[in-house]
């Protein structure tokens, strides 16, 4: 077994954190893509949800090395209630905090969309927006914390990673994905209203995509 | 699980949850189509449980929608 004393854990520590924020990086960005309903054609949008469901699993793992060498790491002073409760680490105190808020909430995302069947679907999402907070937290973390985060290439990870996410949050915000454009015409209230609201960008791609073959696939309001 | 060899199942719809993500239709087709606005359409036939590949891909389909609109509700099948 490893020494406890041993470099090595801390090369660990250091190496998975990177791989995390990588990983999440990529997690966030497909939770993205489902959300505002990238897909059809070239991939399946399930295919977008089934590799956000599978990446995020891998980088809760690299997560938790993270976290597990860090604890057993006995050159930094941490604890295992550090991990869990924010500011309660002699080692960093902020900074592993900062990690410390981050990881609960992830622990809240991952084990509600672990359970999400027996969960109210409003909650789930209510949960699922904290993701952003920890992602922004994590990096943060990242920034206050990380050996490699300041110099070279791991300050670049980190700066295009949080460029990437910056992106997707944006677009997220901004996009308010179409849904109901349609539902009036169908609803009770339809004769009402006449037309289905809906603005002209979504009408256009509308009429594009009436004609196509893989119909399928691509008959989405997006 | 053991394999069920009598009675089938519905796919069934919320529709009240359900936000048009066409999850549904692309991992069902069979039983699932989407109306012109990309909402789904089910066919509402009853699959018998010994047709597996309807089974797999309704399951795939529950836990693939995004808003956790749809479920399998169990039907006795009149032989």
């Amino acid at each position: 077994m490893i020494a406890l004393t041993s470099p090595y854990l801390w090369y660990t520590t250091r190496a998975t954190g990177l791989v995390s924020l990588i990983l999440f990086t990529v997690v966030v960005s497909l939770g993205t893509l489902v959300a505002n309903r990238v897909g059809g054609a070239t991939v399946g949008r399930f295919e977008l949800g089934e590799l956000h469901r599978t990446i995020s699993i891998i980088a809760m793992v690299f997560l938790g090395v993270h976290v597990a060498t860090t604890v057993l790491d006995s050159f930094v002073s941490t604890g295992v209630i550090a991990v869990f409760v924010p500011l309660t680490s002699s080692y960093r105190r902020w900074a592993v905090g900062l990690g410390a808020v981050a990881v609960d909430l992830m622990i809240a995302v991952w084990v509600t969309s672990l359970v999400k069947s027996r969960v109210a679907n409003r909650s789930w999402r209510l949960i699922h927006w904290f993701s952003w907070l920890a992602y922004a937290i994590a990096i943060v973390h990242a920034l206050l914390a990380g050996t490699d985060a300041r110099h070279g290439v791991g300050l670049g990870i980190v700066l295009v990673s949080l460029a990437i996410v910056a992106g997707a949050a944006v677009w997220r915000f901004s996009a308010r994905p179409t849904r109901a454009a349609g539902r009036t015409a169908l609803s009770p209230l339809g004769s009402e209203v006449g037309e289905p609201r809906g603005d002209q960008r979504h009408r256009a791609r509308e009429k594009r995509s009436t004609g196509n073959a893989g119909r399928q696939f691509d008959r989405g309001p997006r | 699980m053991g394999v069920r060899r009598t009675g089938g199942f519905v796919l069934a719809l919320n529709p009240v949850l359900c936000d048009g993500f066409g999850h549904c239709a692309e991992l069902a087709p069979d039983l699932v189509h989407l109306d012109e606005w990309g909402y789904p359409v089910l066919t509402g036939e009853p699959v018998p449980f010994s047709n597996l590949a309807a089974r797999e891909s309704t399951r795939y389909a529950v836990r693939g929608c995004p808003r956790q609109a749809l479920r399998i509700e169990r039907v006795n099948l009149s032989q």
